[in-house]
């Protein structure tokens, strides 16, 4: 699941990497930023790089992009990263109420493991008289592959000496949320948290404003250790919104605010609901965006997908990844899959899981070809699984 | 099913979230959206004279229909709503620009006598005139005012709106406005529940989009035939013509509702209309069509293993000599017998046999009893021999 980077490795001075909390050194020399939600920082390739833009293309069925802007927003605020919230609402601070709050993971050291590689070798029962030789092979290789820890800090949660106030996993480059946890009071009332009221703007030069006084305080031209701040605009072109039908001015705000946080140290999560745009404009954003994924509503009591696969039931969503980070380097990543899907555990974990097939009965005589082939055919209206 | 509409419109909006609203969109080739919403209409108006409601009162925006049309329609469906100040219809029909009452003030000045028409602002039976619809505050503000009288002086209950034709709304305000309209009476404190009827082929596709965007249930009329233009062609082909005709009378209704979960639940049913009355059925003949695309390209096996499985698989002895817990596994080699063998003592309680027919890595038979089949060849000869292949199994 992770993006495959190549056997080269460029070798970077240390001054790059952006010294601040919340933010790891990526490949080719970027710094990222957890989205907030394990899974999803595995499939975008460890999070969010600095100074970029994460676009959800909402689907207006399903509520499903909320979900993900509270992760983001959680993840600001336990790390005490300075936050500009705007959306439609009436009372945008209502919204921050309903942030997740962290809870304490019994088991922290499986959620920071090291690259697959490193478990897989465990799982692996190996023929008595070869153990020896692994066992050497096995150091080379989890130095390798291992992600680099959160420098300063300790990486166990437990004996963090940067305590303070709050519990030691305030480090940790991406926490555990509880959605049934509200999120304690102290970090709502931050005075880094500020909340912009889209349906009260007259204009997008004002929010354009707003914006750029923000992220001056982030400028990266200012060197040494500093804050990474985020950015969560919702619903951006929700048609009670005023500017909802200027298109060109809404597509100007986004490449101005684009070219202020490329040398900002800054990201920004924008979700829009796409029926809105025309094709044209759409496709205009995505351009803009440095990571494009939407959401998808399921249908409810599906039978054709219920038989398709497996968890039918667990699903709430699908997330497709459109498209991925490019920065600082001319090869794409490939994803093994680009759907995933959305599942809600027990009310209060978000986890993001491949496609997997219901296993064929095989008492009835299908192959599995005809099975797999039926979604990758055109889904006539007739339904039968059969007829291809 | 329309009931479930029904009931959601009359159960309205629990404390901390939105409005229930119910957006009812037909077309030219079904023309059954009127009947439709007064199919609606008038379950919630029986629900609220009855107070099975949580609404306590209505307000009927009328843009396509004059005030009294509503008030015969429900006293012909038994409901007397003539007398009751719970219901409430606010006329934008009659004068919605102000034209009529320009033109009067006009002639009023001009000939300085009192008109018999008179211009106020309460048409007759009671109904607020709205003469300036252009104006998003001023509908707002006498929607709410409405909806205050129709609950009356208790303060505390809440009303249900309901939006005659929004198609007309659409004219005079641009959609932002319209919008921030139907979501400003969403979010309201005193709104139970909205429900609006649009001409879906009157606007452009963004329009009814964002309609659908702020709707929780969205009813779609569909013709039973559909019918191409280019089939629209009769001459004297009796088929179509019942096939048209068939479209006037009956339809399809295929509800979308949004669930709290982010799930989409999808209802199809038949409607046929009979003499002022809308009656649903259920499908009656075969395909559901398959609702929306579900991207599935990538769908893989599951290659996980359960908790169960991962613990068969441990237990599971592998065909070594050694195990790497210092003791060391006697092997059956199928040469001694079977009760001599089983007298020496074996190290670990399950016991390997041999059968040459058995796949030693046959990791599917892993259920705690599993068998491993190992047969040595090399035990003829002596131990470290140079000959020996499975010489480096014995350290």
């Amino acid at each position: 699941m992770a993006s495959r980077s190549g056997s080269f490795v460029r070798n970077l001075a240390p001054t790059v990497h952006v010294q601040a909390v919340g933010a790891k050194l990526g490949p080719n020399g970027v710094s990222l930023v957890s989205t907030g939600f394990a899974d999803l920082d595995k499939v975008l390739g460890g999070g969010i790089p600095v100074g970029g833009i994460l676009m959800i293309m909402e689907d207006i069925e399903a509520p499903h992009h909320l979900l993900l802007l509270r992760y983001f927003m959680a993840q600001g605020l336990v790390h005490d990263q300075p936050l500009l919230y705007a959306s439609p609402l009436t009372s945008p601070q209502a919204f921050l109420g309903t942030l997740p709050g962290v809870v304490q993971a019994k088991d922290d050291k499986s959620e920071i493991e090291g690259s697959p590689k490193h478990t897989k070798g465990e799982n692996l029962r190996i023929a008595w008289q070869y153990r020896k030789y692994f066992n050497e092979n096995q150091s080379i290789e989890t130095h390798k592959f291992q992600q680099p820890e959160l420098a300063p800090f300790s990486r166990t949660a437990k004996s963090s000496s940067f305590g303070g106030g709050l519990t030691g996993n305030k480090y940790e480059f991406c926490s555990n949320f509880d959605l049934r946890k509200p999120m304690e009071r102290s970090l709502l009332n931050a005075i880094n948290v500020e909340c912009v009221n889209l349906q009260a703007i007259s204009d997008l030069s004002v929010f354009h404003e707003r914006c750029t006084s923000f992220l001056s305080k982030l400028s990266r031209a200012q060197g040494g250790i500093s804050q990474i701040g985020r950015i969560a605009i919702q619903s951006f072109c929700a048609p009670q919104c005023r500017h909802s039908n200027l298109d060109w001015e809404m597509l100007s705000f986004l490449k101005s605010l684009r070219a202020v946080l490329r040398v900002s140290n800054a990201v920004a999560m924008i979700t829009f609901p796409s029926s809105f745009l025309t094709p044209l404009f759409c496709t205009r954003w995505q351009h803009l965006a440095d990571i494009v994924l939407s959401v998808k509503a399921i249908p409810d009591e599906d039978k054709e997908l219920a038989s398709l696969l497996t968890d039918y039931q667990d699903m709430v969503g699908f997330v497709h990844v459109h498209k991925m980070a490019c920065i600082n380097t001319q090869v794409p990543t490939i994803l093994e899959a680009n759907t995933y899907s959305l599942k809600l555990l027990h009310k209060r974990i978000v986890v993001l899981e491949r496609l997997n097939q219901a296993p064929v009965d095989a008492s009835s005589g299908e192959s599995y070809g005809t099975v797999a082939a039926a979604p990758l055919c055109s889904r006539s209206a007739n339904g039968s699984v059969l007829d291809f | 099913m329309a009931d479930s509409a029904c009931r959601a419109l009359r159960d309205g909006v629990l404390a901390g979230e939105h409005a229930p609203s119910l957006m009812i969109s037909d077309s030219m080739h079904t023309t059954a959206g009127l009947s439709v919403f007064n199919y609606f209409l008038r379950s919630l108006v029986s629900n609220i004279s009855s107070a099975r409601a949580q609404a306590k009162g209505l307000v009927v925006v009328a843009f396509d229909r004059s005030p009294d049309f509503y008030v015969k329609l429900l006293a012909r469906a038994g409901l007397d709503t003539y007398s009751h100040s719970w219901f409430q219809v606010l006329d934008c029909y009659t004068d919605p620009l102000g034209w009529q009452k320009e033109i009067l003030d006009n002639v009023k000045s001009d000939i300085q006598e009192t008109s018999e028409i008179s211009k106020e602002h309460i048409s007759h039976a009671g109904f607020t005139v709205c003469r300036d619809v252009g104006n998003m505050e001023s509908l707002m503000s006498v929607i709410l005012t409405s909806g205050k009288g129709a609950i009356g002086s208790q303060g505390k209950g809440r009303f249900s709106v309901a939006i005659d034709l929004v198609s007309i709304m659409v004219r005079h305000l641009s959609l932002p406005l319209v919008a921030n309209l139907i979501n400003n009476l969403r979010c309201h404190d005193e709104i139970s529940s909205l429900m609006w009827l649009v001409h879906s082929d009157l606007h452009e596709p963004r329009i009814v989009t964002a309609l659908e965007y702020l709707s929780s249930m969205v009813a779609v009329l569909e013709p039973i035939a559909p019918l191409s233009a280019a089939s629209l062609k009769l001459k004297g082909d009796p088929d179509k013509l019942a096939a048209l005709e068939g479209n006037l009378k009956k339809g399809k209704l295929r509800l979308r509702v949004k669930r709290r979960n982010g799930r989409v639940r999808e209802h199809i049913e038949e409607f046929t209309l009979e003499q002022a009355d809308v009656k649903f059925s259920a499908i009656s003949h075969g395909k559901f069509a398959v609702s929306g695309s579900s991207n599935l390209p990538q769908v893989q096996f599951n290659l996980q293993l359960t908790e169960k499985e991962r613990e068969d698989r441990a237990r599971v002895i592998l065909p070594f000599e050694h195990q790497g817990n210092g003791k060391e596994l006697q092997i059956y080699d199928g040469r001694k017998g079977r009760s001599a063998w089983r007298a020496s003592p074996v190290s670990d309680s399950h016991p390997v046999n041999t059968d040459p027919n058995f796949n030693a890595f046959d990791a599917s038979k892993e259920s705690g009893r599993g068998e491993i089949h190992y047969i040595r060849d090399s035990d003829d000869e002596a131990l470290d021999s140079d000959e020996d292949p499975d010489d480096d199994l014995d350290i």
